[in-house]
């Protein structure tokens, strides 16, 4: 439940930073007579704040329910025992929602505190560095409670997803050794395939068409995202089908050594679980990706366009290096959110296979090949996502860039996409720290396992 | 570092003792065993719940440290091998078969076997593979190879893991209660087939059971109680096991 303290928490006190500071800086801006145009740049103001909270939002949503169900994996044996002492599926089924309201509005709460805190000293620092005046804004703003209750319902709302599978638990487990159930089928049924394809379907019509329509007038961007929204929508919702797939392509990196392809087995035991545990990841780098190939590609439009008309393209690019920063912030925390639900889904994962890991100690498994095997399989998990995230941001961004510059000014009509390498070079530092980390603590708990556990009988 | 290289002992303990905990909660599971394996048998060692059969079992084989007393395994002192020989001592000295959980959910039953071959990095040689193949062929397997172990019924698992254990021809094959999660027909198959890889192959293989049925199977009984060997026997049949079983338990609540 930590993990999704930590989740809920961090969402919320993304979201009320982002939207104390969006306040702020309203508040500067209706107070300063000299900025025109009021109106637009703060309903532009909102709306960007509002995506990127339900962004995280959505991310915290994905990362707890995957939280919940892996915990509920590995107390199926208690579950089964209170089963058959006499509860209903169902009322163990509310208990763990019920559990998860209260953690999810605990971690809401604190998130808030810290939220608003942050916007505080980010103003203040901003007023003392001589930025703007003293906004008089009030901090005991109603507008926190959008993301306050954002976060709890969603944190409720997963948590019921994810303890799905206490209804599957039977209560005769509780008796014997029942061996673990492997096989949690990848994918929904054929109506969430249908929708799925449907919605990826729409969603490459209205990019394609997007893009048309950017080559002769402005309008195209909005049919983009609509497209993209729709298609990632599409993609998530089936994410069992094609990350598994992925996986084991991945996984051939590793498949020089048997403590790697155990690894890459691991990873593909749950397809659904390690779906849903790189979903998040990939959310986080497609967002990233798309943004940095987008301005990449920015650049290079402007800079063709630059080339054709010099006079109208003056000091676009300060302006444009400025906004990747910051909207690369803003995104890189769903990133960090969806990294946090990796390295919990990772620990839990070694928490349930003690036994597993007891077994091959005893067999002659060095804890070096123990540590090996934890590595890889974080290393196959952080690769997939890293490669899938990619490939869908080179996509997204190349499109938006389309849409969005396809008709200005001398414009080269079209442009392969910028490949912004620095950023790429960032994420791939970001993913090898990524995986390291998620690895640190359950190799040192996996290390730790006696052979002696693997024989006992519990 | 001290062997007994031609020792007809295969293991042997000398002074054995191990607690757990210190001070007034401190638990003695094994009081000063003395008991060598002899090269080729199927030892039994028997005793009540509690009576550090388990625990003799885990130290002989590398899994538990002695807290005093020393202990051989082969030609080596193992008494003072850190973790990583005693790594290696268990991937290429040692088989094992427990209770329950004997094998990895990701393997196939070929994957299994060679586990121990490839965790030491390397593909069995040309003798080893008929050895392995011949363990397929009596071990009735040969049809299971690509099967995963949640395919397989009790006995088979079974099955799989005492190929697994002999595939390296071990020093010793540990058994821990091989038996104890299956029913009686299943039980005495495995056990015949532990007993014929010690008669056939001289496989050295130490079972630790409670049940008399099962230690009526092997070539010598070794009685443990309160952490002492206190009984050594032949084969014997399974009524005078529990016999003997039942006069430790009377003598005890005396």
């Amino acid at each position: 439940m930590r993990a999704t303290l930590l989740v809920a928490g961090l969402a919320a006190a993304f979201g009320t930073a982002l939207l104390q500071i969006t306040g702020v800086l309203a508040a500067v801006i209706l107070n300063n007579p000299v900025l025109g145009d009021h109106e637009t740049t703060l309903l532009m103001l909102n709306i960007t704040a509002y995506v990127f909270i339900v962004i995280a939002v959505y991310v915290s949503g994905i990362v707890t329910t995957n939280t919940v169900a892996t915990v509920v994996a590995g107390r199926r044996r208690t579950i089964a025992l209170v089963r058959l002492i006499g509860r209903g599926a169902g009322e163990e089924r509310a208990r763990i929602a019920r559990e998860g309201l209260l953690v999810g509005a605990l971690g809401a709460v604190i998130g808030c505190l810290v939220g608003t805190g942050f916007a505080a000293l980010v103003a203040w620092a901003a007023v003392v560095a001589g930025l703007f005046p003293a906004p008089g804004y009030s901090y005991l703003n109603a507008v926190v409670l959008i993301p306050l209750g954002g976060v709890v319902l969603t944190t409720w709302i997963a948590s019921w997803a994810g303890s799905r599978r206490v209804l599957a638990v039977r209560p005769t487990e509780a008796l014997g050794n029942a061996v673990e159930l492997d096989s949690e089928p990848a994918g929904g049924g054929t109506g969430r395939l249908v929708v799925a394809v449907a919605l990826v379907a729409l969603g490459a019509g209205a990019l394609a068409a997007g893009i048309a329509i950017g080559q002769s007038i402005p309008l195209g961007l909005l049919a983009a995202v609509a497209g993209g929204l729709l298609s990632f929508t599409g993609l998530t919702m089936e994410a069992g089908r094609f990350v598994p797939p992925v996986l084991r392509l991945v996984g051939g990196l590793f498949a020089r050594t048997q403590p790697g392809r155990l690894a890459v087995e691991n990873t593909l035991r749950h397809p659904e679980r390690s779906s849903r545990m790189t979903i998040g990841l990939i959310i986080g780098v497609t967002l990233v990706t798309t943004f940095a190939v987008t301005m990449q590609s920015f650049r290079d439009f402007i800079a063709v366009a630059q080339r054709a008309q010099p006079e109208v393209y003056q000091g676009t690019s300060q302006v444009l290096g400025s906004i990747t920063a910051i909207f690369t912030v803003l995104i890189g925390l769903s990133a960090l959110i969806a990294a946090v639900g990796l390295v919990n889904s990772l620990s839990l994962n070694v928490l349930q296979r003690t036994r597993e890991l007891g077994l091959l100690r005893a067999l002659g498994t060095t804890a070096a090949q123990v540590r090996g095997m934890i590595l890889a399989e974080a290393a196959a998990l952080t690769l997939t996502a890293l490669a899938l995230g990619v490939a869908l941001g080179f996509l997204y961004g190349w499109a938006g860039t389309q849409a969005v510059l396809g008709w200005i000014k001398g414009s080269p009509g079209f442009l392969w996409p910028g490949v912004p390498w620095g950023m790429l070079a960032g994420q791939v530092v970001a993913a090898a720290v990524l995986t390291l980390a998620a690895s640190v603590a359950p190799s040192r708990r996996a290390t730790r396992v006696s052979p002696v556990a693997a024989l006992a009988v519990d | 570092m001290p062997t007994n290289l031609a020792s007809p002992h295969v293991a042997r303990v000398s002074g054995l003792t191990r607690s757990y905990g210190a001070g007034a909660s401190q638990v003695t599971a094994l009081a000063g065993v003395d008991l060598a394996l002899n090269r080729g048998d199927f030892t039994a060692i028997m005793g009540p719940s509690g009576s550090g059969k388990s625990t003799l079992m885990h130290i002989m084989a590398g899994l538990d440290a002695a807290t005093d007393g020393r202990v051989w395994l082969g030609e080596y002192d193992i008494t003072n091998f850190d973790d990583a020989d005693l790594t290696l001592l268990r991937r290429r000295r040692v088989g094992f078969v427990f209770q329950s959980f004997n094998l990895l959910p990701t393997l196939d039953v070929r994957g299994n076997v060679l586990l121990p071959f490839e965790l030491d990095g390397r593909k069995p040689t040309e003798s080893e593979r008929q050895w392995i193949d011949t363990l397929f062929d009596s071990l009735g397997l040969r049809d299971r190879l690509t099967h995963r172990p949640h395919e397989l019924s009790g006995g088979q698992q079974q099955r799989v893991a005492i190929a697994r254990a002999l595939a390296t021809r071990p020093e010793v094959v540990f058994a821990d209660e091989p038996t104890g999660n299956l029913d009686s027909r299943t039980g005495r198959e495995v056990l015949r087939l532990l007993a014929d890889a010690a008669a056939t192959h001289g496989q050295s293989i130490a079972m630790v059971t409670h049940d008399p049925v099962a230690a009526s199977f092997a070539d010598r009984v070794v009685f443990l109680a309160d952490g002492k060997v206190v009984r050594d026997e032949p084969r014997r049949t399974p009524e005078q096991l529990s016999a003997i079983m039942l006069a430790m338990e009377t003598e005890a609540a005396a």
